[in-house]
């Protein structure tokens, strides 16, 4: 057994002319581990893989894999296996020659490269496909592929680039839950960039958000979403509406003209942002015992499905709320916001 | 019924001018190769084989198929493997740099051949640029001059054929997604490897190509090879001429060329067939 994480990624920077694309990042994949790397495009999450797989160099900190320093190597000598955005499948080789590639670069006896690719096209559900070309599959067929082409090899860290943001919706909630499902059953180490927030929550075991470069939180989803470490976490994860007011000596004002807002723990004076879900966002809520109020009047209601969005306005503030039935109010009618004050986060 | 016309009725027009521009004047230039040759005028009208027999046993003729076959075939292949490297530096390098290399290729093509011959007999001469750069960079302590050597030949159909081979292997690579060849390193391919296994087979169509396209260029063209070349350098494409403007013996201008069209029609045939079987993924 090696020492040390599957990955361990210190402090690595990487500037493209006067733009720093990858700002000391520093990242440990533990072994079995699935953490996905979220941000808005821009935000130097690919090129944090890119420089992983050692298809970009970095310029300073370091990379280890399986404790062992790698930053130096070429793609070729890096245990890591990539599944790209487009697939990648070599197009002139069929599914069985594309699976293979890495297992005979390997230099795996003949007899151990068919089990084995058998095997994998099993487990990805492509059993039957082995002898046509990717122009013969369909998109998801081919990401299918390219997964097993990876997953072959069993590499140290696995590493995903946005494999699925190029296929329908209904495709990506399949193969997402299959992707999960696989680390489930094989255990792999792997690294995944997505800028869909329900991917990351979906499928990791740890999140990193990152913004400009730099890693803003590392943690768990569900603490990424309850307990956002900074603003840009909270405005990235999930949805919520920002309410930007000035307190002064205990008035509450939206900039020019006070507000109809009572806050049960009184914030010192100043401009705020204070950021509520719309999910917890009480509509209509005027015995409600939650000490957080504000009085707004309806604009318009969508329907989302599951709930009623409506988008409300109180002084030269817009925010909306979603209730799980359609009020018996109109356009213009006055309504009564509360909010816990475990739901509302300031920043200054 | 109808549906079957209608693609023959696009086809048409472009049909036409194969048939009446290339087509016909071929037949005639059959035709022309089986009459006799005649001390007076530039033919006499009969049927003769014995054009192709002088062709085939005369060594100035067999001697001149042998040299145009191997001119042509090193300046294909050195053409090929120049356009190849040149196209894949322009793939592989950023946008920037593109249009720049696009722009440099297209130069030869801007000029006439003969403009591009009289360019040459600037350079290559003892008392040319090519001498006088050598000579001031050391490389050599006395004038050279490589006018008028199977050498010069070859670099001149080298020059003339390059952009072509250029922007067909350039046009092949960009149907190429890059992407695959960091999935061959990342999957552990070194880049030789990486070149054989991916590259090389998803280009091999383009190669085979842009050969035949110089190939064709190459067995053809008469004005550089007999501009640059030795007295010596009797090739088909200058045989042609001489029988046809000097000799007046058209009968025997005419066979020599169908030597040329069906050698060159061979090759194209023998590379269609290759490509076919190596292009079957693209279903």
């Amino acid at each position: 057994m090696a020492v040390g994480a599957a990955l361990e990624v210190e402090n690595i920077r990487r500037c493209y002319g006067s733009v720093v694309a990858v700002d000391n990042v520093s990242l440990v994949v533990d072994r079995g581990e699935f953490v996905t790397l979220l941000g808005p495009s821009g935000s130097g999450k690919t090129t944090t893989l890119r420089l992983v797989g050692g298809f970009e160099k970095i310029q300073s900190g370091a990379i280890r894999i399986n404790g062992e320093r790698v930053d130096g190597q070429p793609p070729y000598r890096r245990d890591t296996a990539t599944i790209f955005q487009s697939g990648a499948l070599f197009p002139h080789k069929t599914v069985t020659e594309n699976v293979s590639y890495g297992l005979q670069r390997r230099k795996a006896p003949p007899a151990e490269i068919r089990d084995r690719v058998k095997r994998i096209l099993d487990i990805v559900h492509l059993d039957g496909m082995q002898d046509r070309y990717p122009n013969q599959l369909s998109g998801g067929q081919k990401q299918r592929v390219a997964l097993a082409r990876s997953l072959v090899v069993q590499p140290a860290v696995l590493l995903f680039d946005e494999p699925l943001s190029a296929l329908d919706l209904s495709l990506r909630l399949k193969l997402r839950a299959e992707i999960k499902r696989l680390h489930e059953e094989l255990g792999f180490s792997a690294i995944y960039v997505t800028h869909d927030q329900g991917e990351a929550m979906a499928m990791s075991s740890r999140v990193a958000v990152m913004n400009h470069g730099h890693v803003e939180q590392i943690d768990r989803p569900e603490r990424i979403f309850n307990d956002p470490a900074n603003e840009f976490v909270y405005n990235f994860i999930g949805e919520s509406c920002c309410m930007a007011v000035t307190i002064a000596g205990g008035s509450i004002s939206d900039g020019r003209d006070p507000l109809d807002m009572h806050l049960k723990t009184g914030l010192a004076d100043g401009a705020w942002r204070l950021y509520v879900r719309p999910s917890r966002l009480k509509i209509d809520a005027e015995g409600c015992s939650d000490a957080n109020r504000l009085k707004a009047t309806i604009q318009f209601v969508e329907y989302l499905g599951d709930v009623f969005r409506y988008h409300l306005k109180a002084g030269a503030l817009d925010i909306f709320a979603d209730h799980p039935t359609r009020l018996d109010k109109e356009r213009g009618d006055a309504v009564h916001l509360a909010w816990r004050d475990d739901d509302m986060k300031a920043f200054r | 019924m109808a549906g079957r016309l209608i693609p023959w009725s696009l086809m048409g027009p472009a049909l036409a001018i194969v048939v009446v521009v290339f087509g016909l004047p071929t037949l005639q230039m059959a035709r022309m190769s089986f009459n006799l040759h005649s001390s007076q005028g530039l033919y006499t009208p009969g049927f003769t084989f014995d054009n192709y027999v002088t062709l085939f046993t005369n060594p100035v003729f067999t001697g001149a198929m042998r040299t145009t076959v191997q001119l042509a075939l090193l300046a294909s292949l050195a053409t090929v493997a120049i356009g190849y490297c040149f196209a894949v530096l322009v793939w592989l390098k950023p946008a920037r740099w593109r249009l720049l290399f696009i722009a440099l290729a297209l130069c030869p093509l801007l000029i006439s051949e003969i403009s591009i011959i009289f360019g040459w007999w600037m350079f290559l001469p003892k008392n040319g640029l090519l001498s006088h750069v050598l000579l001031s960079a050391g490389l050599i302590t006395d004038k050279i001059s490589l006018m008028y050597t199977e050498f010069a030949a070859f670099i001149g159909l080298v020059y003339i054929t390059l952009p072509y081979a250029f922007f067909i292997m350039l046009s092949v690579l960009d149907g190429i997604d890059k992407g695959v060849l960091e999935a061959s390193a990342d999957l552990g391919g070194s880049p030789l490897v990486t070149w054989k296994e991916v590259l090389l087979p998803l280009t091999s169509g383009g190669l085979q190509v842009a050969f035949s396209q110089s190939f064709i260029w190459t067995m053809g063209t008469y004005a550089t090879p007999s501009a640059l070349g030795p007295d010596t350098l009797w090739t088909l494409g200058f045989l042609v001429q001489e029988q046809m403007l000097g000799k007046h013996n058209w009968p025997l201008a005419s066979a020599l060329a169908m030597i040329l069209v069906i050698g060159v029609a061979a090759v194209v045939v023998f590379t269609g067939m290759i490509m076919s079987r190596r292009s079957r993924y693209h279903v």
